[in-house]
C-alpha cells in the first residue's frame, strides 16, 4: 500500500487491461480449437463463427501421428513416480543429515551444495549418453529415474528438519518407539507442509519440462504430452490451428487446474527454493 | 537420539546411489568426455588434453564460430529479455499490491497462470498467433487496416527477436511478480503510514521505502531471470527453429547440434562446461554482492 491518492477505480481499470493480455493467448487457445479450419485460418475474430467439436473428435481419433491418450498415460506414469521417487529418497536422507549419526555428514552437506550450485546443462548430455549406451532411450527410465537425485530438494527439507524441536521425537525414542514408527508417526506429520509444497514443484517440473525428455525420447508413442506438443509443433503435417489448439488445451488443463485452485502451495514451495 | 549408523546409512543410501548414479557420474564423464576427442557413435578415440577447449575458443573452426554465434545469440536474448522480465513484473506486483483488496487474489491469480503452461504449449500458442500466413494478429491487424501486408513475426529480424521476447514475457513474468508481492508483503505497513503523514508521494515512497526494502529480492529476480534467460532453448527451438539464418539459435541449440548432428560428444560437452562456467561466474556474482549487503546492514 503506498499510496491511497490514485483512486482504486483508475488501479482496478489498469489491471483488467493488462489482465486481458494475459488471457489473450489462452482464449485464442481455447477458441482456435472449436474454429473449423477455414475460421481459423482466415478470420481475425477471437470467437468462431461457428463452434465446432470436430477438433477434439479428430485429435482423438488420430492415434497414429497423436495418440494423445498414450501421451497422457505416459505423462501419468513420469509424474507420478518420478515425484514419489524425489520426495522418498529426499526425506529419508534429509532425516538421516537432520536427525541422525550419519557417517560424512558434512561432506555429504557440502556435495548438496555444489550439486546445487552446477548448472543443469552440464550433466544432461553426459547422462543422454549414458542412457543410450545401455540402451534405455525410449523407456520410462530415464525420465523417472533422475527425479531421486534431488540435491535441492533433500536440503530443503533438511533444513526444514532443523527448525523443528527433536525433544517429541526423543521421548517417543525413550519410550521404546521403533525409527520407522517416530518416522511415520511424529516426522511425516511435520514435515507434511513442505513435502506438499515441494511436491507440487517436482510434479509441475516434470510436467512442463521439455530438452531432457526431447534428449531421451524420439519415439511418438513415448511422448510425454508436452513433448507430444512439441512433435506437433515441428511436425510438417500440422497446417490445422485448430487441431494444434485442441491438442494444446488438453495438455495445459492439468497443469492450470492446479495453478488456480493450489496457488498458495505452489507460491511457498516457489519462495521456498528461492528466498526463505 | 543414539539411533545406529547402520539406520542412518539405511536412510540415506538410496539418495546416494540415485545422486551418484544420476548426477556424481554424468558430472565427471562429462568432464572426461570434454579431454577426449569422442564421437557420439564411435565412442572415445583418445585423450587430446583441452583440444577441444582451444578449438571452442581459439581456433578458426566451424566449432569456434557456432559457439561464438550462439553465445552472442543467447545475450542478446538475455539483453531483451531480462529488463521487462524484471522491471514489468516490479510494476506487476506493485500493480496488485495497490489493487482493492477484493480483487488481488483475482488479478494475483490471472498474471501468474501462464507460468503454469509449458514451453512446448507456450510456442504452440504463439506460433499460430503470430504466423505470417493466417496468423489471428497478421488477419486482425490487416483488417483493422492497421498494415497492409502481413507483418512476418516468425521470419524475418527485428520481428522474430521481439516475438520470442514477448511470448517469454507472457510465459514467465507471473513468477517474478510473484516473488516481488512476498517481498512488498513483508515491508511494515506502519512505515509508510508513517510517511503519508508526511506527505510523501508515490514516487518518494518507492524510491525511499519500497526500493531499500526490497533490494535483496530484486537482486535475486534480477539474477535468476539472467540465468534463466541464458538457458533459453525451447522457445526459440520450437518457434523459429534457430532462425531465420541462425539469428536466433542459443548455445543450448548449438550444444545440443554438435552433440546429435555433428556427433561430436568431446565437443558439445567443452561447450556446456563452458556454459555452465559462464552461468557459474553470474551466481557467484550474485552471492557476494548479497554478501557486500550484509556487511553493509552489520555497520
Amino acid at each position: 500500500m503506498i499510496t491511497k491518492k490514485i483512486p482504486n477505480i483508475i488501479l482496478t481499470i489498469i489491471a483488467c487491461i493488462v489482465a486481458y493480455a494475459f488471457l489473450l493467448p489462452l482464449l485464442f487457445m481455447v477458441s482456435t480449437s472449436f474454429k473449423g479450419l477455414s475460421d481459423a485460418l482466415g478470420s481475425s475474430s477471437l470467437l468462431p463463427q461457428q463452434v465446432t467439436f470436430k477438433n477434439y473428435v479428430d485429435l482423438f481419433n488420430q492415434t497414429s501421428s497423436a495418440p494423445i491418450l498414450k501421451w497422457a498415460f505416459n505423462t501419468l506414469v513420469v509424474t507420478v513416480l518420478g515425484t514419489m521417487l524425489r520426495l522418498i529418497t529426499s526425506t529419508l536422507a534429509a532425516y538421516s543429515l537432520a536427525r541422525l549419526n550419519v557417517p560424512f555428514k558434512k561432506g555429504i552437506l557440502i556435495g548438496l551444495i555444489w550439486a546445487m550450485a552446477i548448472p543443469e546443462i552440464v550433466t544432461y548430455f553426459p547422462l543422454f549418453y549414458i542412457f543410450k549406451n545401455t540402451g534405455m532411450l525410449n523407456t520410462y527410465l530415464p525420465l523417472i529415474l533422475p527425479s531421486g537425485a534431488g540435491a535441492m530438494t533433500v536440503y530443503l527439507i533438511y533444513q526444514f528438519m532443523l527448525g523443528f524441536p527433536r525433544e517429541l521425537e526423543e521421548a517417543a525414542f525413550v519410550d521404546g518407539a521403533s525409527l520407522v514408527k517416530i518416522l511415520l508417526r511424529i516426522v511425516l506429520p511435520s514435515v507434511k507442509p513442505i513435502l506438499i509444497t515441494q511436491g507440487f514443484i517436482v510434479f509441475l517440473g516434470l510436467y512442463n519440462t521439455y530438452l531432457w525428455p526431447s534428449l531421451v525420447v524420439s519415439r511418438t508413442e513415448m511422448n510425454t504430452i508436452t513433448l507430444g506438443i512439441a512433435s506437433l509443433v515441428l511436425g510438417e503435417n500440422y497446417v490445422n490451428p485448430g487441431l494444434m489448439m485442441a491438442a494444446t488445451v488438453v495438455a495445459v488443463i492439468p497443469t492450470i487446474l492446479i495453478f488456480m485452485f493450489l496457488n498458495k502451495y505452489i507460491v511457498r514451495g516457489f519462495t521456498q527454493s528461492g528466498i526463505k | 537420539m543414539k539411533a545406529g549408523k547402520k539406520v542412518s546409512v539405511f536412510f540415506i543410501l538410496p539418495f546416494v546411489l540415485f545422486f551418484i548414479l544420476f548426477w556424481l557420474v554424468p558430472f565427471f564423464y562429462g568432464f572426461y568426455m570434454s579431454l577426449h576427442n569422442f564421437s557420439l557413435i564411435n565412442g572415445d578415440r583418445g585423450f587430446i588434453g583441452v583440444d577441444n577447449y582451444i578449438k571452442i575458443l581459439f581456433s578458426s573452426s566451424m566449432y569456434h564460430s557456432s559457439f561464438f554465434l550462439g553465445l552472442k545469440n543467447t545475450l542478446i536474448f538475455v539483453a531483451l529479455s531480462v529488463p521487462p522480465l524484471v522491471l514489468l513484473s516490479l510494476a506487476l506486483a506493485l500493480l496488485v499490491d495497490n489493487l482493492p483488496n477484493k480483487v488481488k487474489g483475482l488479478f494475483r491469480t490471472i498474471y501468474f497462470i501462464s507460468y503454469s503452461v509449458s514451453v512446448t504449449a507456450v510456442a504452440s500458442i504463439f506460433i499460430w498467433m503470430l504466423k505470417g500466413n493466417g496468423g489471428y494478429l497478421n488477419n486482425l491487424l490487416m483488417n483493422l487496416k492497421i498494415t497492409a501486408a502481413p507483418i512476418p513475426w516468425l521470419e524475418s529480424q527485428p520481428f522474430v527477436w521481439i516475438s520470442l521476447t514477448i511470448a517469454t514475457v507472457w510465459w514467465t513474468i507471473g513468477y517474478n511478480m510473484m516473488l516481488f508481492i512476498n517481498g512488498l508483503n513483508e515491508i511494515d505497513v506502519s512505515i509508510y503510514e508513517a510517511s503519508a503523514i508526511d506527505g510523501a508521494g508515490f514516487w518518494t515512497k518507492f524510491v525511499s521505502i519500497t526500493m531499500p526494502n526490497i533490494k535483496n529480492i530484486f537482486f535475486f529476480v534480477l539474477m535468476t531471470t539472467i540465468i534463466a534467460s541464458f538457458n533459453v532453448y525451447g522457445q526459440p527451438r520450437l518457434m523459429t527453429a534457430g532462425g531465420p539464418g541462425q539469428t536466433t539459435k542459443p548455445l543450448i541449440m548449438v550444444i545440443n547440434s554438435a552433440i546429435m548432428d555433428q556427433n561430436n560428444m568431446g565437443i558439445g560437452n567443452a561447450m556446456a562446461i563452458l556454459m555452465g562456467l559462464i552461468i557459474m561466474a553470474v551466481s557467484l556474482g550474485q552471492y557476494f554482492m548479497t554478501k557486500e549487503k550484509e556487511k553493509i546492514r552489520i555497520k
